[in-house]
């Protein structure tokens, strides 16, 4: 019981921290850019 | 003889469980048109051709999907690509676990049962000791499951996946997903299984290559001791299988960069350093390839916990499972090269001067590939653990905080192993103040079987058993997207399937349609694009790609570093850096690019004007909202 408990809290836990992710990347984005040229990538 | 057998959950689960999860992590990427992110350019119908100048970076891949495109609409063929890493690379994954191979099995690769079965095997069991080997039999097998197909969603839903995935790198992405099946053929020896084993990386080219000899090798060598045979049996797969890019990269004039080493080096994407980054599998070194969210403390902290467990797990692994020592040495190999670029990158400086043969080596990262396979296995048996019924077999707390028991991944002397195991000591002391009793099926299963043991203090019965095995089980295997959520319908919208505007079909019909010799130049002078049709995303220019004759472009690299700075790196191709060179003359235009056989000149964008204004008497062929193309 006690194991089946844990998995509960460990899922739930990270459950609602993966929605929370989630929502914070699921924001309205900005439009996109109209550049003829970009940068192979920004590190 | 038998034609067909009975088709085995431990079998189809997994591979269903990697279809789901890429259908869930490519989302919207599935729908129609072509995705188009970074290195990923799928076009319609592609030419077969031959890359000229510059390392042939997209050989045989681009090739092979031409010749694929003839059979399957090339939309279509992306889609299953892309699905299909996804299922061989959790398939894979899944092959490397069994109760076989988690136990010693002899070299050949002959399963227990097949006349090497260890001495000490079960005996048939007969009467209520057979009945309760049967229960904990379907337990154990349902553990299995559990650990198999965690495995597979493991391997599928990571950072490093997920990044390369969001770079637009298919190809190499080809090689991770058949290197399970390649350290399970060189493991198990055999042209026939080592041949299409090596495949995938084969047609996905020297990026896939290279992580591919990476682990192939080291698993190889540890499995031939004492019959060279099967080393050389690998070394020469893997040779003939890169001739394709070898060849054209060692008669190419292609010159690499040392400087990429500071632009392509490992960062960090998260809270801790770039060898927390690495450890957790991410540490690309582009910013733009993140997954959205993914360094959220949270997040990381659960990724990095996860990994430095699955590690220790797969560490701990008995010595006698044949891969283990390989893939250790592999994955130990690539995080050190990884870690050399991040961390002392006047090696690989010094390194690419003397040869630029060693230029792939500057994107360390990449050979984080088999720490992810390590890693998947790892996860697997942790699962394994955390799904297997409980034991009523008592192995004293001491004795399990010293490391003892039978178990056949802790012998006697776990607990002087190092490091690792006294952390593992550690947890263990914890996980037993938590829940006072939990033992690795590994340990017990077998004397069970043996014993025909009963139940034991604190044992569920049927119903409870069948609870405490699958919500931790189902648990388990959600966890590697539980940590990495906003990979999730491809890195929401990250990936997406989108429409080529009409120009871009006129424009090739007319390029390929004529038979007059002549290269066809494209600007803007930069290789990458992010057009509005695309979401904005950042694709390499999709001309490179769509036309029969040699396509002249920068292959010149920007990449911003974090000082703000614009990092430029010089491309390889030296016909490309004659024409950049021609562009920044104030010279005449027309009479530069047809002195080095330019006979079109593609232009997409808005300031087309920029160019034309100096291609003064060339012909307008073709003139769209998305692009113009003028014959010299």
């Amino acid at each position: 019981m006690l194991r089946v408990l844990a998995a509960l809290l460990v899922g739930v836990v990270l459950a609602i921290g993966a929605s929370v992710s989630v929502v914070n990347v699921v924001a309205p984005s900005p439009e996109p850019p109209n550049k003829p040229l970009y940068n192979y990538g920004n590190r | 003889m038998r034609f067909h057998r009975a088709v085995r959950p431990v079998e189809v689960v997994p591979a269903l469980a990697a279809l789901l999860a890429g259908v869930l992590a490519l989302g919207s990427a599935l729908g129609p048109g072509f995705v188009l992110r970074y290195d990923m350019v799928f076009v319609p119908g592609p030419p077969l051709t031959w890359p000229e100048g510059g390392f042939p970076r997209a050989v045989p891949s681009d090739q092979v999907v031409a010749l694929l495109a003839h059979v399957v609409p090339a939309a279509v063929l992306q889609k299953a690509i892309l699905l299909g890493i996804f299922l061989l690379a959790g398939t894979g994954a899944a092959a490397l676990i069994s109760r076989e191979r988690l136990e010693p099995i002899p070299r050949d690769g002959l399963r227990p049962g097949h006349g090497s079965e260890p001495s000490n095997a079960p005996a048939a069991p007969t009467g209520s000791a057979g009945e309760d080997l049967q229960t904990s039999g379907q337990a154990a097998d349902t553990a299995l499951l559990v650990a198999r197909v965690a495995a597979a969603v493991f391997y599928v839903w990571n950072a490093y996946l997920a990044q390369r995935l969001l770079l637009g790198q298919w190809a190499l992405l080809l090689g991770y997903a058949g290197l399970p099946w390649a350290v399970r053929a060189a493991m198990l020896g055999g042209w026939r299984r080592l041949i299409p084993a090596l495949l995938p990386a084969a047609a996905g080219g020297f990026q896939a290559m290279l992580v591919t000899a990476l682990t192939v090798l080291p698993v190889a060598a540890v499995a031939a001791r004492g019959q060279p045979r099967v080393l050389v049996r690998s070394l020469a797969t893997l040779a003939v299988l890169s001739l394709p890019w070898a060849v054209p990269a060692l008669l190419s004039d292609a010159v690499t960069d040392p400087r990429g080493v500071e632009a392509f080096a490992a960062r960090a994407d998260g809270p801790f350093g770039t060898a927390g980054s690495l450890l957790a599998l991410g540490g690309i070194w582009n910013a733009e390839a993140d997954v959205p969210g993914q360094s959220a403390w949270w997040l990381a902290t659960a990724r990095l916990v996860v990994g430095v467990f699955a590690v220790i797990a797969f560490a701990r692994l008995r010595e006698t499972v044949p891969y283990r020592a390989g893939l250790l040495v592999a994955a130990t190999a690539g995080l050190v090269i990884a870690l050399t670029g991040a961390y002392v990158p006047g090696v690989l400086k010094e390194l690419i001067t003397w040869w630029p043969g060693f230029g792939p080596l500057r994107d360390g990262q990449l050979y984080i590939a088999p720490l992810a396979l390590v890693q998947a296995v790892g996860f697997g048996v942790l699962s394994r653990r955390t799904a297997a019924p409980v034991s009523p077999t008592t192995v004293s707390p001491s004795r399990r905080l010293l490391g003892g028991g039978q178990g056949r991944e802790e012998g006697p002397g776990a607990a002087g192993r190092g490091f690792g195991a006294r952390v593992l000591v550690v947890v263990r002391a914890v996980g037993l103040v938590v829940s006072r009793r939990v033992v690795s099926p590994s340990v017990v299963l077998p004397s069970r079987r043996r014993l025909g043991g009963g139940r034991g203090r604190g044992e569920p019965g049927a119903a409870g058993r069948g609870v405490g095995v699958l919500l931790p089980g189902v648990v388990a295997v959600c966890l590697p997207v539980l940590v990495l959520p906003s990979f999730a319908w491809g890195a929401v919208g990250r990936l997406a399937a989108v429409r080529y505007p009409a120009d871009w079909q006129r424009v090739r019909a007319i390029v390929n349609g004529d038979p007059r010799p002549g290269a066809l130049l494209s600007l803007p002078w930069s290789a990458q694009r992010a057009f509005v049709w695309n979401g904005g995303r950042v694709v390499l220019d999709p001309a490179t790609k769509g036309f029969a004759r040699r396509v002249v472009w920068n292959d010149g690299l920007a990449v911003g570093l974090e000082n703000g700075r614009l990092l430029r790196i010089a491309g390889e191709d030296p016909l490309g850096r004659r024409v950049g060179a021609a562009l920044d003359a104030e010279s005449s235009l027309r009479a530069a690019l047809r002195g080095v056989g330019i006979r079109y000149v593609l232009i997409a964008g808005e300031n087309e004007n920029t160019f034309r204004s100096r291609l003064d008497g060339a012909v307008l062929v073709y003139q769209g909202g998305e692009l113009v193309l003028l014959r010299l």
